[in-house]
């Protein structure tokens, strides 16, 4: 018997015993849910915790500042910043550290300070009627602040996570997205981001003018709209985000006036770099090769090492309940089988008379079996997967409330393929047994129980 | 009857060789059956049950014999020895050129497939399987393809005449109907020797003569030796030859 006759064989077989076909997918899919709503969550959960560490950039990313290194005192991977004296960053350094070894790319940061003017009237006036907590109702003031650069085209490499709306267009000199900083600026609590987007602010660049002995100081305005705020901070202490060409310019223009030092310029061209390895386990050597180059730097790779460690037992454990569960189903798939080769005695007697082998007979049952087995997995995993979609909504309603990002939930590849596939080798292996029990049935059957 | 059936089985393997040169591939010619010293026993609760005591049997090819005896005379067992549906446990059996002792059950099977035809006293069709997938299931299991698989399904049909309940499941036929179907069956892989237990055992009078007639055709048409179990005197009355079992033994009729 060819296998795709034994495989219309199987799927007959299946059909006729359709409510026992039924109940035993139920208990496979059930369990399959269960496994892969947990491998799902253990992912998420990974994600989520390695996205915290990482403030949401690459995993083997590291902050290059405009800074020497500390003399013995590299950095241990706790993220915590060692800074020396300051040193410049500019296109030659850039070019220098992107030819580093192992290094897969490198984002500039450029830092402006500007003063910042945020929305008037107070965001107040624009409150949803269902946002019951207060907001401001004091007039904002202006206050001083950084206005971060950086090449949004690129924004996955980058510590940033959209908390609400969007990160600006990377082209645009108009967009802006701001912090929780400025939030606080605002009188805002962290679940109060969406308020703050569509709104607009100005921030304006200082220039100083010496003519005639006399000092002034001429500003550069620029409106822009919040387009989203973002969970963390691309640096620690500045509240507003934009295109690197906006910040760009905002420095040029204080850079070409009188003594741009005094208004608290940098010198360095750029504040700070992000170079990405290329793997979490390269980051320490390309720490060395920055370190040696001159520039302090800082990562968290040996924390997201050890969270990574942690998080990997955690998802074995989830993934052993799963598989405990997927493994009683089998047992019933097992027992299902075992009756159905009791009911069918006479069947596989009459099939065995006209001429199948025991392993055409065998071929059959496993058949069943997986198929069972793999629709049960497909089903459950879908299933598990809705379930782990309910269940971050209701995180994400959490997470929102305090501030924080999100989590989205995906079904990783990985995770069909272990719930359909491991799903269907169970039920292999369970059907075995009743399979080479029914194998094993004397031809004779055919003749009943004379 | 003997000199009659002697004769009668000449015509029959002659005219079978003639049938047989237009079939889809089959060659061979229905085959002689021959049983010596043939013992066979059970184990039972009480201890062992010798069904089948030192059974010497000769049936020649072509032939249309029928075994008839009390219940539990072993009737059924000698068939299921015949059909390799048993391992035979002392004695032997030889089947056209086929020593069935000793065989493996892979052998068997490549034995039941290619030589045995089955028809059996409830029909034993899988009820899952409409009347023309039952037919088609024993060329499946045989490996023939699909397009060769129809075309003999659908020739047997016809020589059953059930052509018009080729897409009706084994509840929907009746009694008669159900018999042909698995007639049909038996003959799918072109047996040279078709066995029957009890082939008219759950038929009327009517659907019995119907299926007898079939069997008396299958030497000639089909060109295969015809060992059938009965109880029914009209069967046994129109086989070649009449077998009585007793006790384990054969005996005058």
């Amino acid at each position: 018997m060819s296998w795709r006759d034994a495989i219309v064989f199987a799927a007959r077989g299946v059909r006729r015993r359709i409510g026992r076909a039924v109940l035993t997918v139920a208990a496979i899919a059930l369990a399959s849910a269960l496994l892969s709503s947990l491998l799902i969550a253990g992912g998420v959960a990974r994600s989520r915790v390695l996205d915290d560490v990482s403030k949401g950039g690459p995993l083997a990313g590291i902050r290059v500042d405009a800074a020497q290194p500390v003399v013995g005192e590299l950095q241990d991977g706790s993220g915590e910043d060692i800074h020396g004296a300051p040193k410049t960053i500019d296109n030659a350094a850039i070019a220098n550290i992107s030819k580093l070894a192992e290094v897969k790319s490198v984002l500039s940061v450029m830092v402006q300070p500007v003063l910042v003017i945020p929305p008037q009237p107070a965001v107040v006036a624009t409150a949803p009627a269902k946002v019951k907590r207060p907001v401001a109702v004091s007039k904002p003031l202006p206050y001083q602040d950084g206005l971060v650069g950086a090449d949004l085209t690129k924004a996955s490499e980058l510590p940033v996570t959209p908390i609400a709306g969007r990160l600006p267009q990377p082209d645009s000199m108009t967009e802006v997205a701001v912090t929780d900083g400025y939030l606080r600026e605002l009188g805002l609590h962290d679940n109060q981001a969406k308020l703050v987007v569509g709104t607009e602010l100005e921030y304006g660049s200082a220039r100083e003018i010496r003519s005639l002995g006399a000092q002034s100081a001429r500003g550069r305005w620029v409106r822009a709209e919040i387009v989203g705020v973002v969970a963390q901070d691309v640096d620690s202490h500045e509240s507003v985000l934009a295109p690197i060409a906006a910040v760009r310019a905002a420095r040029a223009w204080t850079i070409n006036g009188d003594n741009p030092a005094e208004l608290g310029t940098p010198q360095s061209p750029y504040a700070a770099l992000f170079v990405v390895a290329d793997s979490l386990d390269a980051v320490p050597r390309v720490r060395q090769r920055i370190t040696t180059a001159g520039y302090a730097n800082s990562a968290p790779e040996t924390l997201i090492a050890n969270v990574q460690r942690y998080v990997h037992v955690v998802e074995i454990v989830l993934g052993g309940i799963g598989l405990i569960g997927l493994i009683i189903a089998a047992l019933g798939i097992s027992n299902a089988m075992l009756a159905a080769v009791r009911e069918r005695r006479r069947e596989i007697g009459v099939m065995k008379a006209i001429g199948a082998r025991d392993r055409d007979v065998r071929r059959v049952f496993l058949l069943e079996a997986s198929f069972l087995g793999a629709l049960g997995g497909a089903v459950g995993t879908f299933l598990g997967w809705g379930i782990a979609r309910t269940l971050a909504a209701v995180v994400n309603n959490f997470l929102q409330s305090q501030g924080l990002a999100g989590v989205g939930v995906n079904l990783p590849l990985r995770v069909f393929a272990i719930g359909v596939f491991g799903a269907a080798a169970l039920a292999l292996v369970a059907g075995t047994i009743p399979a080479v029990r029914a194998a094993r049935l004397p031809a004779r059957q055919a003749m009943g129980d004379r | 009857m003997g000199l009659a059936g002697s004769t009668g089985t000449v015509a029959c393997v002659v005219v079978a060789r003639a049938s047989r040169g237009t079939g889809t591939g089959a060659t061979a010619d229905a085959v002689a059956v021959s049983a010596r010293a043939l013992t066979h026993r059970y184990v039972t609760g009480d201890g062992p049950l010798t069904v089948l005591d030192s059974v010497d049997l000769d049936v020649s090819a072509g032939e249309f014999v029928a075994i008839t005896g009390a219940s539990g005379a072993g009737k059924t067992t000698l068939l299921s020895l015949i059909g390799g549906l048993d391992a035979v446990q002392r004695g032997t059996i030889r089947v056209g050129h086929d020593d069935l002792s000793g065989l493996s059950r892979d052998a068997l099977a490549r034995y039941r497939r290619a030589t045995v035809g089955f028809v059996f006293q409830d029909y034993g069709l899988l009820d899952m399987l409409t009347a023309y997938e039952n037919i088609e299931l024993a060329l499946a299991v045989a490996g023939e393809r699909r397009g060769a698989r129809r075309r003999r399904a659908e020739e047997l049909l016809d020589a059953v005449g059930l052509r018009s309940r080729r897409g009706h499941r084994p509840a929907a036929l009746s009694g008669g109907e159900r018999q042909r179907v698995a007639i049909a069956r038996a003959l799918a892989n072109r047996p040279r020797l078709v066995l029957a237990d009890e082939p008219t055992g759950n038929l009327d009078d009517t659907a019995t003569h119907r299926v007898l007639d079939l069997l008396r055709t299958l030497p000639v048409q089909h060109a295969c030796t015809v060992v059938t179990v009965t109880h029914n005197t009209v069967v046994a009355g129109a086989a070649d030859r009449e077998l009585r079992l007793a006790g384990g033994r054969l005996v005058s009729p």
